[in-house]
């Protein structure tokens, strides 16, 4: 099926005022003669139709033409052109944690194959081609936990110990409900024996010599010993602590005071009964990461594969684009990287990047956060990028805040996050719990956690500001990150995490340790039921 | 062996068993751990490795085999030996395999370095997926140290044996192989190897090795792929198993496969794959294969098509593959990776202007050497220094720097105008101020066993009066007369004798006169030759002066080609003296005419005019000479050979670019902090480790002061059964010996044979050592009273926190009271140690080190290098191959050595003084210990005389003994009495590397068959044929011509004499005496003169210097500091502690004191304003600007507060 006449369908429709679901449109396409058919429909529209619905081509095709069922029977041979088809993967209805669907493939819808030798020029800018609505008052897009030009820190020891405490007090508090809580130096003077328990960061954790772990969880008073058995079963969530993360145990306490004996253990996390929020109508959100332009494995073809995408029918619902970071390539980020730059001025980077902005409809609601490769500084929270590169990327007044941010769009809360934390997670954890392969599954531990980079001194760096803006505070309803450059979801107590692809190549580095990237899928997400549709354009 | 040498050597042993007397008769009083000399002289290399390993009958079966095989061979029969239980006491498979696998590394390393014995940890038998028993051998890093191709020969040793004693090939599985690629990789990227193997060529190795590699972990950075295998222990890289795969098997596989075919037992087919590079299946070959059609298309572009055959057979070497062009070597910029702030670049590679490659060995030079003109290092601000190490473009990596003046020094412009020519080291210095621009920094004297030692093609040589005199000799001039004339100086004849001579005998032109005409483009040396003929002469008192008119381009192509002449743009003229050879080479004429009546008042004189005639036009230029050049028309050196009346030479066809290394060292080892005496104090004595104030320490107010409880090892008396930490019963004053318990069932264990201490009973080992309350103040106090000295008599004596040998059996604090005394410093071993710079010297002067003739006399020394009985401090004598000269600082350490162990003989062991030193020329004729880091045997050696310069002088064959060559190497004297007296093994740390450094062994007499074999590739001539002048034009292998080099003179009665040389320095200390490296104060200042001196050099692009600066230096310290902050550890002010992260109490938990951070923002952006300004000052490219641009944002960002900005980048700083 030739993209020319879905598009022509919809540029027609949309000429003479009209909105047009997605699916008419798939069912005029089929037709032997859209055109015709199209006018028909038309005809017997109603008087108030704003939108063409499938019903109204339905009801018109049924009025006894002959080609309708012919049409239909062709429909099914053609993947990609009945959205219900095999053409995109659809994940429904995921549930909880493991539930996630494995071994997801995606097939090249044929639409966006036929779109292939499109210049890119014809589409671009705001041309109601897709028929994607553009009324404003539908929209809502809120940021919160955004810390661009509220950078306050300077890098002072109190601004450490200030952030660590926050972290202390903020996590602490979603705890201390739960169990009958002590500071560490009042557990020392209580009487062996007691029942005790303590909200406090992970300071260190070790195998003792006969296998058992010992767990030291400090707070603002000092820190206190516990010991985890090796045969009890809270022994297995010990491979998953990170140091700094904040927790609450509860045990008794040694005949000496000097150690308390765990008998269970209490993450932040996310709480099961979490009900998610969606979306009052169909609409759909594109999550992308890592563009990296600049570099000589950038995807070109895929990425004006899929920005023609989104001017098709087919991706009229999809109104929001995020993108989590590396928009560039960047310069300096390992050594000789200049000899690897296909674009070598970072300034020059980010316009081209500007130029590849342009390609995405001008009607979608676009929001950015900077990641390692990008200009900013490395070190987390990290702000937005400056004015002299909102300059640059001006074209598509695209939202550009810090990393992490909190972005809501209509009523569904996205936690951006550029990931680099999932790094030290997947190194530190065991890998069934945490791997390359399973990006999302690393994700799972961090909203469990309710930190974005928990462990201190490691992979991650720290900048420190008043308070800690890598806290989870609020439970979000989808969950975006990149950086590892692997396509994987799942849903963790109802929320959605996606660790979205990326847009390069296998670089020779990635070659050389094994790693095989997810290059060049868009993950759609419907903002009213949280569903995922793949969409490969590689 | 000649008589004379014969007696030098009885007599230096001679007096090393006089020493030896007297040591041994002091360690029998039973204070040190043994009662005996713990250093066994070896008289050859059998002993040596015998002593090393420890293997008992290791020696007599190397004796038996040196003189029927090679040792490569003999290492192999040993390994049957080994295999069928002749040698050594084994009971294990694994045990023999690791014993002959030491052995060969022992063997072929002559038994000075400590790879046998650090390099090679364990060997352990391992079980194959078919339950087959494999061998597994575990190296270490300290294998480094064996070079490669003992490191090959371990794993071809291993097999063997492996095939001898019946066991299974091991067999690598698939993730392994893998990881064994990954692992080398990240190696070379944290750590650098020399050779780095494709990944497809390691894992061919890895797939097909017999063997399994293994080894400790060695970096912190972990592999990221092919983790947690079942077979390899670590997740990180194994440094030792990595070099033995890229330096040794990939890199010596044909070394190897001589022998593997010899063998029957064991069969390596794929070695030739490797070696042929076929193991890439088809991709990489095919690869290769474009390579080569690229580079033949490029030469066959090149050479116009005419002689495109030729540019196919030689591709790759562009520089001989064509007739139509200059023979000249290719440039190479390896040297200048890594460019440190702080230490300048001389020259760029090939860069006109750099020094000039002179062939010839001086005599303090030839053994990895750069001979510099002392005026150079002077006029590079000092920057080089006698013993400074430069990293070189060729022939080999680096180099360690020597003063020679009897080459042309460097050329300068002056302030004033003036381009001259500086062969002064004083008038460098007088000048120096005035200097504008280094236009040729003069010559660079590389010796041709150096070619040889880095099998590096002859690289095309400088014209130079040595060769010219062969040229002329070879034109049929009666050289021998001319010599002999005393008005005729043949290395700086008078211009109108060399014009003479090239006319007469149509020889070419003296170098004198022969200019950088090759530096000229061909449009240049026209329009000089132009300028030249609106010239005039002037008649001037001190002779005829060229007067041309001021003119830039005529300025710029006399600094072009490098002639001496004096800019006067005031009076529009350019001076030129000495102008007749420079004006025929232009082809111009020189017509007397007579004058017109102008002149009448000096009618006697001035009676005629000189005219300069052109007689050349442009287009007389043969197409040939107007074309060539290495890009077309920039040498005009053919031109020159087509206009002038007599041939011309190319004058320095080779410039040599470097970089300074290191600078050179000279100063005592101390450990940091110093320590005094290896008696264990814990924190007592503070940070400073002072055992006064440990003495006086106590915890709380109910502890007695100066009591400690101590890790200390426990001894008993065999006679009365006390315990004691002493090596003398302090209750019966009989030796004790460490008393071994189990830690078990507290049951007293002997140790067995092996030095094995295991219970019996719990299978557990046992240890002697303890915590014990050690009552320091007593043994203090006991100490000073026992040397009958008082407190007063040092500043401070510092102890050690704690003891790192295996029984931590503490020295006696009285050593430690002496050495205080003294102000000496005691190294892990017990040692006192001065670290020198080597540099080699064959031929030295008394004049030069501060002795007298009868001191030389007394040493043994008769003759002078050409026969005649010594009689003037200035003759030269040639050295003997174990006497060295020590430098300022190295004797006067010495000296304060020598009063401390006379103390110690008298106030310690009740013994008569040794050395009674009254000034340093007592030292002259004393004997030391020449020792090397990385090895385990010691050199005696000589005290000769004294040099300022900061270096280690000594003959090149001392150093190679030693196993260090002169390229900025440097290791270190030990007086031989404090070595005999005050070493035990017993101080030697229990962990890897501790047996490194520290003098297990002692060589007594250095045999040059068993020295590092790179000294073998010095020449020993007094010059070099005309033939070989001839072959470096044609770039030949350094194989193809005829000098004499050492290795020809082994084994002969002349091994240890006949060291001639080329040239002679006037003194082997000239120019600066430090670096201005070490004299310049902070970083900022080195890098600032570093900057300032790329620009006044020719030879030098700053740019490239300030953007290597950046590159290398700044911004991985910007970044390094700036990952580091935000990811940092804090530490308590007050005592110390450190915590990985920021303690929410804010406070330290152990004290309650303040704690802070360790990566300050000062410490984080302290270069950034500093990178940021050279970048701009010196134009670096953007995106180096950027990338400093990035970085001082997120410096920004992370130290700045948004809401209250700095008002500028000034005060933020």
């Amino acid at each position: 099926m030739p993209l020319e006449v879905t598009a022509r369908i919809v540029s027609e429709l949309t000429s003479r005022g009209y909105n047009v679901e997605r699916e008419a449109v798939t069912k005029l396409a089929a037709v032997a003669n859209p055109d015709a058919a199209l006018e028909r429909v038309v005809e017997d529209l109603p008087e108030d139709t704003l939108v063409v619905r499938t019903e109204h081509v339905d009801a018109t095709l049924s009025n006894g033409d002959a080609h309708a069922t012919g049409a239909a029977q062709r429909n099914n041979d053609q993947p990609g052109v009945d959205s219900d088809g095999a053409g995109a993967m659809r994940s429904v209805g995921a549930t909880d944690g493991d539930s996630t669907p494995s071994g997801w493939t995606a097939n090249t819808p044929s639409t966006v194959g036929g779109s292939a030798d499109r210049s890119p020029g014809e589409t671009k800018g705001s041309k109601p081609g897709s028929g994607r609505s553009t009324d404003p008052d539908l929209r809502s897009l809120e940021i919160a936990n955004d810390m661009t030009g509220e950078s306050t820190g300077t890098g002072e020891y109190e601004d450490f110990v200030a952030v660590f405490r926050d972290r202390l007090e903020r996590l602490g508090s979603k705890l201390r409900g739960r169990v009958n809580h002590r500071p560490a130096t009042a557990i020392q003077d209580m009487p062996g024996g007691e029942e005790v328990a303590m909200v406090g960061l992970v300071n260190d954790v070790r195998s003792t010599a006969s296998g058992h772990w010992l767990v030291e969880l400090e707070d603002a008073t000092g820190t206190f010993p516990w010991l985890v058995m090796k045969d009890r079963e809270y022994a297995d969530l010990v491979e998953e602590l990170l140091c700094d993360e904040v927790l609450a145990m509860e045990g008794t306490l040694s005949g000496d005071s000097g150690i308390a004996f765990v008998d269970s253990m209490f993450f932040p996390d996310v709480p099961r009964t979490h009900e998610p929020s969606t979306a009052d109508r169909h609409v759909q959100a594109a999550l992308i990461s890592d563009v990296h332009v600049g570099s000589q494995e950038f995807m070109h073809d895929a990425w004006n594969r899929f920005t023609d995408w989104l001017h098709t029918p087919e991706a009229q619902h999809v109104e929001y684009l995020l993108i989590a970071g590396d928009m560039v390539e960047g310069v300096g980020v390992y050594p000789n990287q200049d000899e690897e730059l296909d674009v070598v001025d970072i300034y020059e980077q980010y316009e081209v990047f500007n130029e590849y902005l342009k390609q995405v409809p001008g009607n979608i609601e676009m929001v950015m956060i900077p990641g390692n490769h990008d200009a900013v500084r490395l070190a987390e929270p990290q702000p937005g990028f400056d004015d002299d590169l909102r300059e640059i990327m001006s074209a598509h007044d695209a939202r550009i805040v810090s990393n992490p941010s909190m972005v809501t769009l209509e009523g569904v809360s996205v936690l951006m996050y550029h990931g680099v934390s999932l790094d030290e997670v997947i190194a530190e954890l065991p890998e069934e719990k945490a791997s390359y392969d399973e990006p999302h599954k690393a994700m799972y531990q961090l909203l469990k956690k309710r930190h974005v980079a928990p462990q201190f001194g490691g992979h991650t760096r720290l900048a420190p500001e008043e308070k800690d803006y890598l806290i989870i505070d609020e439970v979000p309803d989808i969950f975006h990150t990149g950086h590892v450059h692997k396509l994987g979801f799942g849903k963790y107590h109802n929320v959605l995490a996606m660790n979205s692809g990326c847009w390069q190549a296998q670089t020779d580095f990635q070659k050389s340790v094994n790693i095989n990237p997810d290059s060049g899928y868009a993950p759609i997400v419907d903002l009213d039921t949280l569903d995922v549709t793949v969409q490969k354009f590689s | 062996m000649r008589e004379a040498d014969e007696r030098y050597f009885e007599r230096l042993e001679s007096q090393l068993e006089e020493a030896f007397d007297v040591a041994e008769e002091a360690k029998a009083r039973g204070g040190d751990p043994e009662p005996e000399v713990e250093i066994p002289v070896a008289k050859d290399m059998a002993d040596r490795v015998e002593n090393i390993l420890g293997i008992e009958g290791v020696a007599e079966r190397v004796r038996e085999l040196e003189g029927e095989m090679s040792r490569e061979e003999a290492a192999l029969v040993l390994a049957e030996d080994f295999a069928e239980g002749r040698v050594g006491d084994y009971e294990t498979k694994a045990g023999k395999v690791e014993g002959a696998v030491r052995t060969a590394v022992a063997l072929l390393t002559e038994g000075v370095v400590a790879a046998p014995i650090e390099g090679i940890d364990k060997v352990e038998i391992l079980t194959n997926d078919d339950g087959s028993e494999f061998v597994n051998v575990y190296y270490a890093g300290p294998i480094r140290s064996a070079g490669g191709t003992a490191q090959a020969l371990s794993v071809l040793v291993a097999d063997y044996t492996r095939a001898l004693v019946g066991m299974a090939q091991y067999e690598a599985r698939t993730e392994e192989i893998e990881r064994y690629a990954e692992e080398v990789a990240l190696y070379d990227k944290e750590t650098g190897l020399q050779y780095t193997p494709k990944d497809t060529e390691t894992k061919f190795i890895a797939k097909h090795l017999p063997i399994m590699l293994d080894g400790e972990a060695t970096g912190d950075e972990e592999v990221s792929g092919f983790r947690d295998l079942e077979r390899v222990d670590t997740n990180s890289a194994r440094g030792g198993m990595c070099l033995v795969m890229a330096e040794g098997i990939a890199l010596k596989a044909p070394k190897i496969q001589r022998y593997t075919s010899q063998l029957d037992e064991i069969d390596w087919p794929w070695l030739q794959d490797l070696i042929d590079g076929t193991y890439d299946d088809d991709a990489g070959a095919e690869a290769e294969a474009d390579g080569t059609d690229d580079a033949d298309e490029d030469d066959e572009g090149d050479a116009d098509g005419d002689d495109a055959n030729e540019g196919d057979t030689e591709a790759g070497d562009g520089s001989d593959d064509s007739t139509d062009g200059p023979p000249r070597v290719e440039a190479s910029t390896k040297f200048l990776r890594d460019l440190i702030a702080g230490r300048p670049v001389f020259g760029h590679p090939c860069a006109e202007g750099g020094f000039r490659l002179r062939y010839g060995r001086a005599r303090n030079h030839g053994f990895a050497t750069a001979g510099v003109h002392p005026a150079a290092m002077h006029l590079v601000d000092d920057f080089l220094a006698t013993g400074t190490q430069i990293k070189t473009e060729r022939p080999g990596k680096a180099a360690g720097v020597v003063p020679v003046d009897s080459i042309e020094g460097p050329t300068v412009k002056l302030a004033n105008g003036d381009v001259r020519q500086v062969d002064d080291p004083k008038a460098a210095l007088e000048i120096r101020n005035g200097v504008e621009k280094i236009l040729d920094l003069g010559e660079y004297l590389v010796n041709y066993g150096e070619f040889v030692e880095n099998n590096h093609s002859l690289a095309p040589a400088s014209y130079t009066p040595e060769w010219w005199i062969q040229d002329l000799e070879a034109a049929g001039a009666d050289v021998q007369a001319l010599q002999d004339d005393p008005r005729i100086d043949l290395e700086h004849p008078r211009a109108d004798r060399a014009l003479e001579w090239a006319t007469a005998y149509d020889a070419p032109l003296h170098p004198a006169y022969t200019y950088l005409w090759h530096d000229l483009s061909v449009e240049a040396f026209c329009a000089l030759a132009d300028a030249v003929t609106d010239g005039r002469v002037e008649t001037t008192d001190d002779g005829d002066v060229l007067v041309l008119p001021y003119d830039e381009a005529t300025c710029d192509a006399l600094e072009t080609i490098v002639i001496e002449h004096r800019q006067r743009e005031s009076a529009a003229r350019i001076e030129l003296d000495d102008w007749k050879p420079f004006v025929r080479s232009l082809g111009c004429a020189i017509r007397q005419t007579a004058t017109d009546g102008a002149a009448l008042e000096s009618a006697d004189r001035e009676t005629t005019t000189v005219e300069l005639e052109r007689t050349w036009t442009d287009d007389d230029l043969s197409e040939r000479a107007r074309m060539w050049g290495e890009k077309t028309g920039n040498n005009a050196v053919e031109a020159v050979n087509e206009v002038a009346p007599f041939e011309i030479r190319e004058r320095a066809p080779t410039r040599i670019g470097n970089r300074m290394g290191r600078p050179e060292k000279s100063e005592r080892r101390d450990l940091s902090p110093p320590v005094h005496t290896l008696f264990p104090i814990g924190e007592a004595g503070g940070a400073q480790r002072n055992v006064a104030d440990a003495a006086k320490h106590a915890e709380t107010m109910r502890d007695t002061p100066g009591v400690v409880e101590l890790q200390i090892g426990r001894q008993r008396c065999e006679h009365c059964e006390t315990e004691t930490f002493k090596n003398r019963c302090p209750d019966c004053g009989e030796r004790t010996t460490p008393d071994y318990r189990c830690p078990d069932c507290d049951q007293q264990v002997e140790p067995d044979e092996a030095g094995r201490v295991e219970c019996g009973r719990c299978e557990v080992d046992a240890t002697c050592v303890e915590f014990r309350e050690v009552d320091i103040n007593d043994e203090f106090r006991s100490a000073l009273e026992s040397v009958g000295e008082r407190e007063n008599a040092f500043e401070i004596l510092k102890g050690v926190k704690g003891l790192t040998s295996t029984t931590k059996i503490p020295e006696p604090i009285e050593k430690g009271v002496l050495r205080a005394k003294h102000d000496v410093s005691a190294f892990k071993d017990g040692t006192v140690r001065y670290d020198m710079t080597d540099l080699p010297v064959t031929a030295v002067r008394a004049s030069e080190l501060d002795v007298d003739v009868g001191q030389l006399q007394a040493l043994g020394y008769e003759t002078d290098v050409h026969g005649d009985p010594l009689r003037h401090e200035d003759q030269l004598v040639e050295l003997n191959v174990q006497d060295i000269v020590l430098s300022d600082g190295a004797a006067e350490h010495m000296m304060q050595t020598a009063d401390f162990i006379d103390d110690l003989l008298e106030q310690y062991y009740g013994l008569e003084p040794f050395y009674e030193l009254e000034d340093r020329q007592d030292l002259v004729g004393e004997l030391v210990f020449g020792m090397a880091p990385h090895t385990s045997a010691a050199t005696v050696g000589r005290v000769i005389g004294f040099t300022s310069a900061a270096v280690g002088y000594a003959h090149p064959y001392f150093h190679a003994a030693k196993r260090r060559n002169c390229d900025g190497d440097e290791d270190c004297v030990m007086l031989l009495m404090d070595g005999l007296l005050n070493f035990s093994r017993s101080f030697l740390p229990d962990k890897r590397g501790g047996r490194m450094d520290a003098p297990l062994v002692m060589s007594s007499r250095i045999d040059p068959s068993e020295i590092d074999d790179e000294a073998h590739n010095m020449d020993i001539v007094s010059e070099y044929p005309r033939e070989f002048y001839l072959a470096t034009l044609e770039q030949a292998d350094p194989g193809e011509v005829d000098v004499k080099i050492a290795e020809e003179t082994l084994g002969t009665d002349l091994e240890y004499t006949g060291f001639a040389h080329t040239h002679d320095t006037t003194d082997i200390a000239m120019g600066p005496d430090l670096s201005a490296y070490k004299t310049l104060g902070s970083m900022m200042d080195k890098m600032d003169a570093q900057l300032e001196l790329s620009r006044k050099l020719e030879s030098v692009d700053e740019t490239d210097v300030a953007e290597r600066v950046i590159e290398y230096h700044f911004l991985p310290d910007l970044i390094g500091n700036l990952r580091a902050f935000s990811r940092q550890e804090t530490r308590c002010l007050d005592c110390g502690e450190k915590f990985r992260r920021m303690p929410l109490t804010g406070d330290c938990r152990e004290c309650g004191g303040r704690v802070n951070l360790t990566v300050h923002k000062g410490s984080v952006n302290k270069y950034m304003q500093t990178a940021i300004n050279v970048a701009e000052e010196y134009n670096c490219r953007d995106y180096t600007k950027q990338r400093l641009e990035v970085l001082e944002r997120a410096l920004e960002s992370i130290f700045e507060n948004d809401k209250n900005k700095q008002s500028g980048i000034e005060d933020f700083m």
